[in-house]
């Protein structure tokens, strides 16, 4: 913690952000504490601090002080000071992965994650975003990608992936083109594809090959990830996002197509055009609803009996809860896999892995992450699948790191993976 | 005059000023395109949203649930009671009040829930509840039930029972946050993403 906090800076971050909504949430809390069992957070870990309606109240209790008439007569709510700076520090980045679940549980209806961010933007503006989150952003800012990939290294990869894509299909022209002037489809990745998983970037391509379809990549505006989304500076959230939209526009494509990524797809589809005040000139898809889409119109086959394990999906809050996309990883691993069981709850009801709201780059509370990620490893237990899909690459990372912990023993994949091993096609025609 | 006119004029007047403070503070023009419709969610959120197989935590605490509906029709009772006479409501009133009680219970020796709790939390619920109790055990207290009635009007907007005009707001907006998204109603997941 810094010395001095700057609280007048806080509040005004905290005002920029409240509408009508955020006031209407802020007051309509009953203290029921029916929310309490929906958070992953306190299932696992049953303390008052891991209530949803507490860290509700913090928040709530600072915009009655603040913002309201009875509060600036003192009669209700707490002031913004360092304990409370602290405290929200605390609850909604400590505490909290912004999934959303709490929500859809609470018996009034308060969205909750929405005014989390509120109290997120406020701890940014006062300089208290934990340090490694904001240095994730800071890379962003400063080197295009998350991970600091230089451009070099990333064209390198696309290099050796193409040769490697080459020597899997068999088919000396398969591509994976990087800035193809005009191509129908811009494809973005998460980073953490080409510095840790590039088979599942390879696996992306392989289906892109099968389609036949006219995409690319960008040497430039290639990720697909915004962190932005979790420290709520919208400034340098929209500045990343501008990124994407500088390549669309230097490309010339028709759609942007977002990896498989949860918080990327809500930043790229959803957030985006808010943190820049302006709608976008093309589509936002997710690579899931292209999937599907292929499959749908006959574009690729696909064999399920190239994938005989159990399989169980899991939700990633912000590409389902959040993001609206639900069915097309259902459809596609319906055609996909031989052997399908969901998991309980899912879809809209999904437990967060534990990894969401930026926990992943946020060190100070990995033992909290690791812990809440309990929920999602009892689900995974209870389907008795022994490959879980996620499309998601954070959600990946956190189902790892569960895969050990909890001693679980499954294979974690993404859903182009799954459609890559079953993918049925002509045997190819070209040069050896 | 019944001593609760007056006392409703004010809760009327300061609910209207919170509401029209919170409407104040504007709504945002959104860009993103709406996947799904907002005015759906909307109905969902009043609606299949609300009923008790919708949502685990009432799934996981039925009694709670059974409880609160209980305590709501309870109290809209009571209201009626002030002015008109009713075996009926009457009956209803007593059932709100237990309920209230049992919801009271349950805050004390709950732990996640007692250290939820603050003094509004018990000053609304043992104002509704008396209100309740008073109501139902009329006509032995009708001299006393408009000035309950007074009591919990004039704090209504003090304390969390604001949430009885703040829940609409509330609900309209996360109906036509996660319509738009597509999320509400379920069945529309499948639809717009078909
Ligand atoms: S948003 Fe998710 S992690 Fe945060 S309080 Fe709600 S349920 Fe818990
Ligand atoms: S369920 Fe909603 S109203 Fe009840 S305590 Fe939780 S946040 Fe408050
Ligand atoms: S990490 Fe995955 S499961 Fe968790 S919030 Fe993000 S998208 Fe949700």
């Amino acid at each position: 913690m810094v010395e001095t906090i700057d609280l007048e800076k806080g509040l005004q971050a905290f005002r920029a952000r409240l509408g009508e909504a955020d006031a209407a949430h802020l007051n309509a809390c009953v203290h029921c504490g029916l929310c309490a069992q929906s958070c992953h957070y306190y299932r696992m870990d049953p303390q008052l601090e891991n209530v949803p309606a507490r860290k509700l109240d913090l928040v709530a209790q600072v915009f009655r002080r603040h913002f309201t008439v009875l509060g600036r007569l003192g009669l209700q709510g707490a002031a913004l000071d360092d304990a409370m700076a602290k405290a929200w520090l605390d609850a909604v980045y400590g505490r909290c992965s912004l999934c959303g679940r709490c929500s859809l549980n609470c018996t009034v209806g308060i969205n909750l994650p929405r005014v989390f961010k509120a109290a997120r933007a406020a701890l940014t503006a006062m300089g208290l975003a934990p340090a490694d989150l904001q240095a994730t952003v800071d890379n962003s800012l400063r080197h295009g990608n998350n991970m600091a990939i230089t451009r070099e290294d990333w064209v390198e990869t696309v290099d050796w992936l193409q040769d490697e894509l080459r020597a899997e299909t068999g088919d000396p022209l398969a591509e994976m083109p990087m800035d193809r002037h005009g191509a129908k489809i811009l494809f973005t990745v998460n980073p953490r594809e080409p510095k840790f998983f590039p088979l599942s970037l390879q696996a992306s391509a392989k289906v892109f090959w099968a389609a036949g379809e006219d995409w690319t990549l960008a040497s430039e505006g290639w990720d697909l990830t915004n962190y932005g989304l979790f420290n709520c500076n919208d400034k340098e959230a929209g500045t990343i996002t501008q990124s994407l939209v500088d390549a669309m526009e230097r490309l010339g494509c028709e759609t942007l197509v977002i990896g498989e990524c949860g918080h990327g797809f809500a930043s790229a589809r959803w957030e985006g055009p808010e943190w820049l005040q302006a709608a976008y000139p093309f589509k936002v898809r997710s690579f899931l609803e292209v999937m599907d889409e292929y499959l749908e119109q006959g574009r690729i086959r696909v064999d399920p009996g190239m994938n005989t394990k159990a399989v169980t999906l899991h939700d990633p809050c912000n590409l389902v809860r959040h993001g609206g996309v639900t069915e097309p990883q259902r459809r596609i691993l319906a055609k996909t896999v031989s052997c399908f069981r969901e998991m309980t709850p899912n879809r809209a009801e999904n437990f967060c892995c534990g990894g969401g709201g930026g926990q992943l780059a946020m060190g100070a509370y990995k033992e909290r992450r690791m812990r809440s990620g309990g929920m999602k490893a009892q689900q995974i237990r209870d389907s008795g699948a022994k490959v879980v899909v996620a499309p998601c690459h954070n959600c990946i990372d956190q189902l790892s790191e569960l895969n050990k912990e909890y001693k679980l023993n499954v294979q974690i994949k993404t859903v182009a993976e799954m459609v890559a091993d079953a993918l049925v096609t002509e045997p190819p025609t070209g040069e050896p | 005059m019944n001593p609760a006119l007056p006392a409703g004029l004010w809760c009327g007047l300061l609910l209207g000023a919170q509401l029209l403070r919170a409407r104040a503070l504007g709504r945002r023009p959104l860009f993103a395109p709406a996947a799904g419709d907002p005015a759906a969610g909307v109905r969902y959120a009043f609606t299949g949203a609300m009923l008790p197989w919708a949502k685990e935590s009432v799934r996981l605490n039925p009694g709670s649930y059974a409880a609160g509906i209980a305590y709501h029709l309870g109290i809209a009772a009571a209201f009626a009671l002030v002015f008109v006479p009713s075996r009926a409501l009457a009956a209803l009133a007593l059932l709100g009040a237990l309920a209230g009680c049992s919801l009271l219970a349950k805050r004390i020796v709950m732990p996640h829930l007692r250290g939820l709790s603050n003094a509004d939390d018990f000053v609304s619920n043992a104002l509704a509840t008396a209100f309740a109790g008073i109501a139902a055990a009329g006509p032995a207290t009708s001299r006393i039930l408009p000035w309950a009635c007074a009591a919990l009007l004039v704090y209504i907007p003090l304390g969390k029972i604001r949430h009885c005009a703040f829940f609409f707001l509330s609900r309209y907006h996360l109906g036509a946050f996660f319509g738009r998204r597509g999320t509400f109603p379920p069945a529309a997941q499948e639809r717009l993403h078909g």
